[in-house]
């Protein structure tokens, strides 16, 4: 469980999040959503410690990330597993090389055991062992976003992070890689936090959705509560997208 | 403004890149990784053009003092002294920078606007440290090998020459070679060969870490950290020719 309290973050004088505070809970997935420049990257980054926040407290289960010190950060790191954007899979080494990086750096495993690891994770992205070898520039967005993943539950994280996780991918794609973060936060009761723009993950797998509007949480609430809502800022945001207008529409008639 | 800006950050990532590191395994396999990429690659780089500019300086010395009055051993003499203080030391690290700095840049400029750098610092790695570190001691370590094989080189390239060109017999230049040789001229190269390749590895990879946007602008921190990288080499020339020399 990853609680937020009232955090404020400014950059040269400019306030870009003003007294934020949610909770985000274990074996669900929670989606942060809001316009570009909302301040979701912000926010997240906060979170995970790479910005320091002005204001406000940080709270991973009982331990305060606010009070700690640097190096208790780094440690506390190995149980953070991040996707981003891009994949950012490290170039120079293979698939599977890039999945066992963090178990060469974090653990003391025999390579026989992290291999077993490597498997065991790239399995579960559905990655063929055909696949391992290649570099990540030999295989598809998808995939890259699939290994990425499997990179990022290498060490067994108790929270998972991910920025767009879909930006990039066709609809049906996007889709596979939702409802695979969704099923591995499940399997591995992860307190997961997706950044996304994408109105179809919203309805796919928000099991808590929370709207940020120019920096401040303008609306928190589920997937089935969002088509219903009054809310008129979370609405222009929803209804930007033709598709959910006609849909939000057919349910007000029924 | 700027400039200072950038020495204090260029200092604050050295303090950075010199912290302890987190697992020496992983460092050293690193750095086998960069000696291979960046200096066993360049051998073949220096053994060309230092066979030319052997074989080009041995003609002009030849002409230049085409006199009857000077001995015919100036010319080994001059090509070997021109070889030993400036040309292997301070125009082959002009050119490896061209090569193992654009090549840091752009290596580390991609990691940076791909992210590749906020994951490892995410995932608890020092990314300077471990990206940067393994880069300054490889090339610090191979610059003086380098030199060597760029002076042995060179010399060979005046010995193929010379006689071909019908500039100078075999014997004179060998002899020439050989004729009033310091050898705290090569001591004195070397030293300079460790602060260049620290420069040439550290300069390109500050422009590198530093790339804010995207492959366009890795592209334009290759070109910028060639050239200041350059800049920095002549001056430390200065610098330490002044000092060690006179
Ligand atoms: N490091 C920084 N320094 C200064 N300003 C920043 C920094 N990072 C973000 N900002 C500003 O904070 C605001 C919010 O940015 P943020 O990246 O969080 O938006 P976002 O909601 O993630 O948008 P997008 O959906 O486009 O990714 C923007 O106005 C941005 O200019
Ligand atoms: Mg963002």
């Amino acid at each position: 469980m990853i609680k937020v309290k009232n955090i404020y973050k400014s950059f040269d004088g400019e306030t870009i999040l003003k007294n934020v505070s949610t909770q985000f809970d274990p074996g669900i997935t929670n989606l942060i959503i809001g316009r570009s420049g909302s301040g979701k990257t912000v926010l997240v980054k906060s979170i995970l410690g790479l910005y320091e926040i002005d204001k406000g407290e940080i709270w991973y289960g009982d331990i305060n990330l606010t009070r700690m010190p640097e190096k208790d950060r780094k440690k506390m790191r190995s149980e953070i597993g991040m996707v981003f954007q891009g994949g950012a899979l490290f170039d120079s080494l293979s698939v599977e090389a890039n999945v066992r990086f963090p178990l060469d750096m974090f653990t003391n495993k025999t390579p026989k055991e992290k291999q077993e690891r490597v498997e065991f994770c790239l399995d579960h992205v559905n990655i063929e062992p055909i696949a391992y070898k290649l570099s990540p520039s030999e295989i598809s967005g998808g995939m890259q976003k699939r290994v990425a993943i499997a990179r990022a539950i290498a060490l067994n994280p108790k929270y998972l992070f991910c920025d767009e996780p879909n930006s990039g991918l066709d609809p049906e794609t996007s889709t596979v890689i939702d409802q695979l973060i969704q099923n591995l936060t499940k399997e591995f009761n992860m307190t997961t936090i997706i950044n996304t723009h994408d109105m179809n993950s919203v309805i796919e797998i928000g099991e808590f959705v929370l709207f940020i509007s120019k920096g401040e949480v303008a609306w928190e609430g589920t997937n089935k509560e969002i088509l219903h809502t009054e809310n008129k800022k979370l609405n222009d945001f929803i209804f930007a997208n033709k598709l959910y207008a006609q849909l939000k529409k057919e349910g007000e008639n029924k | 403004m700027k400039f200072f800006f950038h020495v204090g950050q260029y200092f604050y990532m050295l303090k950075k890149v010199f912290s302890k590191p987190e697992k020496h395994k992983m460092y050293i396999r690193q750095l086998f990784h960069e000696i291979d990429s960046l200096g066993v690659n360049s051998i073949w780089l220096v053994i060309i053009i230092s066979v030319f500019i052997g074989g080009i300086m041995v003609i002009q010395f030849a002409y230049s003092m085409a006199n009857p009055l000077y001995p015919n051993t100036l010319v080994g003499l001059g090509t070997r002294d021109t070889l030993i203080l400036e040309f292997s030391s301070t125009m082959m690290a002009l050119i490896l920078a061209g090569k193992i700095g654009s090549n840091i840049t752009s290596e580390i400029g991609t990691m940076r606007v791909t992210e590749q750098i906020d994951s490892l610092e995410i995932m608890g790695v020092n990314s300077a440290s471990y990206l940067i570190l393994p880069k300054i001691i490889a090339v610090v370590l191979i610059f003086p090998f380098l030199y060597i094989i760029s002076v042995f080189f060179g010399l060979l390239g005046g010995l193929i020459t010379g006689p071909i060109a019908g500039v100078i017999t075999a014997a004179d230049y060998i002899a020439g070679i050989q004729w009033l040789f310091y050898p705290y001229y090569v001591t004195f190269s070397i030293i300079k060969t460790l602060f260049f390749g620290f420069l040439v590895a550290s300069v390109p990879a500050y422009f590198g870490y530093h790339v804010q946007g995207g492959a366009l602008d890795v592209g334009k921190a290759s070109t910028l950290a060639v050239v200041n990288t350059n800049v920095l080499i002549l001056l430390f020339d200065l610098i330490l020719t002044q000092l060690l020399l006179t």
